[in-house]
């Protein structure tokens, strides 16, 4: 009687701490153990995930916080320099910042049959992991493309911006670099793969793109026809989108196509790290991505796991060559402090001309 | 008898050659380990150094400030170590970072005049760096702007983990081959051992499975370093055979010697039987006479079994000569007959270290053939103990027939005795002998002067060490 108690006084001391973006998933049997995620990825996309995984684990409750990368990375470490560690899972789309976590050592080591599968460039020490396999896709509203080509690749996109500046101006959205993290990686990554890019987001900026911090945003945006053109993309939400019928048509860039994974990385620091690996487990496992893909929407990175939204078929649709972000020590370059501050400033002094 | 048990050949050749191998393995390990890091560290740091000067490369200075534009190569080409965590810091003149980890370990070149030395490349080292051992390498760039001026530090740090997996590869793939070789030569040892050692299994078998009797030489085959121990076996044997022999003879010819006075014995025993009483007490004082040569000659055969026996141990302490010839003269001699040996010595005593039973049978054995073939004269046999230069000199003469030259040789021989045909068992001077070349001396014969027989004894003192 008394266990029973002091556990109901913790829950609602963790209760009082919740936060509005905070979503909890009590446990479907008796309570023993609760697991805190801290993710980016849209609460309604993961849900479906969560209750399958209580379906086999029916002791764990679950605490889903929904942040943005940045939001999430910076609360993570500010918790864990004030000896209040509370996150037992991290999900970022971020794979900059979550290489950096593992990279400054705060990152525990997971290994399983499932991550063993995972392709090298979603996998880092063992400590990273890639549970997603999500192409930067350009997204245009199809009316507004009436008796018009769909642009194809940047240089395409670039071509049509200049030919009809005007008609374009004000419709073209892309994310907020500054405060999107996704984007932010997006963007560096570009810098680093194209010799276009400097044209494309000078364009952009002719322009007058709009910026979005979330792509929901963007992508309603899209729909209500207010913008035209989206680029960089997520493609999952896209996806998602136009499976309900969305006006809006998916082109994955010929030239190239970025693909970018959300991350697990389970910290060393994790007060529940036993139920953090069994959840990262079911993330891997074949059952999982299934759920991932059909549910949410998130296309599975293991290719057994064939679904509506797949690696095959993203394979099948895209063209040109998929370019992974691959998960190292690279990833930390653009992290760096002069060189993020002399990338915004000539991203954003191009953008705001 | 048990012989005291030692290590099999096998179990002392596999030992030393394991020890050698395990000491010599263990060297080589420490060697290959430092070999392997080194190694390792040498392919890792070129990398490490690569990444260092790419980011040198990009130093620039705008509005007196540091700039750094972190190549995506520098460290993306240190994902060659792909499980590696990757550090790096830019530093500037007043140690104040410009950009990257500020927590980084200090690499403080070590003085003044070495600072010159960042000329020549990266310098490298060592350092704890959260919770794991990370290797760094320090560029250092100098910056001469009006308003800026001093060194700027590019460090660029990555952790062990592929280096120490590379050195754990080059060190089994360079003791791996070495285990094997040891392990094949041990078994070529055992192996090898068994192959060398059957010829003297061989040996033994043959040996194991003789008639007592059969003393022909062992012919079985054997490897160069076996053969000394076989010719020793086989010498062994024909000794044995030559001792064997002789002794059947020495027993043929002792049987001969005793049937003779027992035949007569009983010969005049049978006579006496029917004879009248004078006959009797002829009878008699025969059968006396024949027991008494019997006796004899069961003295003399025990006197050589003792000497025989002594021969082979060695009993040597300090005795007096003198002491010795008068005991001799006094467990020897019958009483009646006390009167007929004379000594004469330079001195009371004669100190002399020597087996006093064996020199004791000697002169027993010579006093009695003195007194037996010369003791019918009037003179009394003559014994004299002389001091020479080396030792001792003892004679023992009498008046008796003397030995002719032609026989000397001969009469040192069991039971052969001089051409003058007096009755004796012919042990005597062969036990004397003996005797005598046991203490490493000589016996010799001489006529004596007046008619009669000397024999002298030459007893050498025993030097140091001389053992014969």
């Amino acid at each position: 009687m008394r266990g029973a108690w002091l556990v109901s006084v913790a829950w609602m001391t963790a209760m009082a701490w919740v936060d509005a973006s905070a979503e909890i998933y009590p446990a479907v049997g008796a309570r023993t153990s609760l697991l805190t995620i801290y993710s980016t990825t849209d609460t309604s996309v993961f849900e479906a995930a969560i209750r399958d995984f209580q379906k086999s684990n029916p002791s764990i409750a679950i605490q889903y916080e929904e942040l943005e990368g940045t939001v999430l990375y910076r609360r993570f470490l500010g918790e864990l320099a004030r000896g209040t560690p509370k996150a037992d899972l991290l999900l970022s789309s971020a794979m900059d910042l979550q290489a950096k976590l593992v990279n400054d050592g705060y990152a525990a080591t997971h290994d399983s049959p499932s991550a063993r599968t995972l392709p090298a460039w979603a996998r880092w020490r063992d400590q990273a992991f890639g549970f997603t396999f999500e192409p930067a896709v350009m997204v245009f509203n199809v009316d507004a493309f009436v008796g018009r080509a769909l642009p194809q690749t940047r240089a395409e996109l670039i071509d049509l911006l200049r030919r009809e500046s005007l008609t374009w101006r004000g419709r073209v959205g892309t994310y907020d670099i500054a405060n999107s993290s996704v984007g932010y990686l997006l963007a560096s990554q570009d810098a680093r793969q194209s010799s276009e890019f400097g044209a494309l987001i000078e364009t952009m900026g002719d322009s007058h793109v709009r910026v979005e911090r979330r792509t929901g945003a963007l992508l309603d945006l899209l729909e209500k026809g207010e913008l035209a053109i989206g680029y960089n993309l997520l493609g999952s939400y896209a996806q998602t989108r136009v499976a309900s019928g969305a006006p809006l048509a998916i082109v994955y860039p010929r030239d190239y196509t970025l693909v970018v994974t959300r991350t697990a990385v389970l910290p060393a620091s994790a007060p529940n790290l036993e139920a953090a690996h069994r959840l990262l487990d079911y993330l891997l496992s074949i059952r999982g991505q299934r759920t991932l893909a059909d549910e949410g929407g998130l296309p599975a990175i293991r290719n057994e796991a064939a679904g509506r939204q797949s690696q095959r078929r993203i394979l099948d649709a895209a063209v040109g060559p998929l370019r992974p972000v691959v998960l190292g020590p690279g990833l930390l370059v653009y992290l760096d402090a002069q060189k993020k501050r002399r990338f915004l400033d000539s991203w954003f002094g191009a953008v705001d001309q | 008898m048990m012989r005291p048990r030692t290590l099999s050949l096998r179990a002392r050749l596999v030992g030393m050659l394991g020890l050698l191998f395990l000491f010599g393995t263990i060297a080589l390990l420490i060697a290959a380990r430092e070999y392997g890091r080194l190694a390792a560290d040498k392919s890792y740091d070129r990398l490490l150094a690569g990444s260092a000067l790419s980011i040198a490369e990009t130093l620039s200075i705008d509005n007196s400030a540091i700039q750094v534009d972190l190549p995506y190569a520098a460290l993306d080409m240190l994902s060659a170590a792909p499980d590696d965590r990757v550090f790096y810091r830019v530093y500037g003149p007043d140690a104040g970072t410009i950009t990257g980890y500020e927590d980084l370990p200090n690499w403080q070149p070590p003085s003044r005049r070495d600072r010159g030395l960042a000329f020549e490349g990266p310098r490298f080292f060592d350092a704890q760096y959260r919770g794991e051992s990370v290797r760094f390498a320090v560029l250092g760039r100098e910056i001469a702007e009006p308003d800026l001026q001093g060194w700027v530090w590019v460090q660029v740090g990555q952790t062990r983990r592929a280096r120490d997996e590379l050195a754990q590869e080059l060190v089994l793939g360079a003791v791996a081959p070495i285990v094997l070789m040891t392990l094949l030569a041990m078994a070529v040892v055992i192996f090898g051992i068994s192959r060398a050692l059957r010829p003297l299994q061989n040996v033994g078998e043959d040996l194991s499975m003789r008639q007592p009797e059969d003393l022909r030489p062992v012919v079985e085959p054997v490897p160069r370093e076996i053969a000394p121990l076989i010719d020793a076996i086989n010498g062994f044997m024909r000794r044995l055979s030559l001792s064997i022999e002789s002794l059947r003879a020495f027993i043929g010819e002792a049987a001969h010697q005793m049937r003779t006075p027992l035949a007569s014995l009983r010969a005049q025993a049978h006579l006496a039987a029917d004879d009248d009483a004078e006959g009797q007490r002829r009878s008699l004082a025969a059968v006396e006479r024949n027991a008494a040569r019997l006796s004899r000659l069961l003295d003399q055969l025990l006197s050589d079994a003792t000497v025989m026996h002594r021969s082979d141990v060695r009993v040597f302490e300090s005795i007096d000569l003198v002491a010795l010839i008068h005991e001799a003269i006094n467990e020897g001699v019958s009483h009646s007959r006390k009167g007929d040996v004379c000594v004469s010595s330079e001195a009371d005593q004669a100190p002399f270290v020597g087996d006093a039973l064996l020199l004791g049978e000697a002169l027993k054995n010579l006093i009695d053939n003195a007194l037996k073939y010369g003791g019918e004269a009037d003179e009394p046999v003559q014994v004299t103990l002389q001091k020479v230069a080396d030792g001792y000199c003892i004679a023992v003469a009498d008046r008796g027939p003397g030995i002719p030259v032609s026989d000397r040789e001969r009469v040192f021989q069991r039971f052969a005795r001089g051409e003058s045909g007096i009755a004796g068992a012919g042990l005597g001077l062969a036990i004397v002998q003996r005797a005598v070349l046991r203490h490493g001396g000589e016996v010799r014969l001489a006529d004596r002067h007046g008619g009669g027989l000397e024999v002298i004894l030459h007893l050498p003192r025993r030097v140091e060490g001389g053992d014969t």
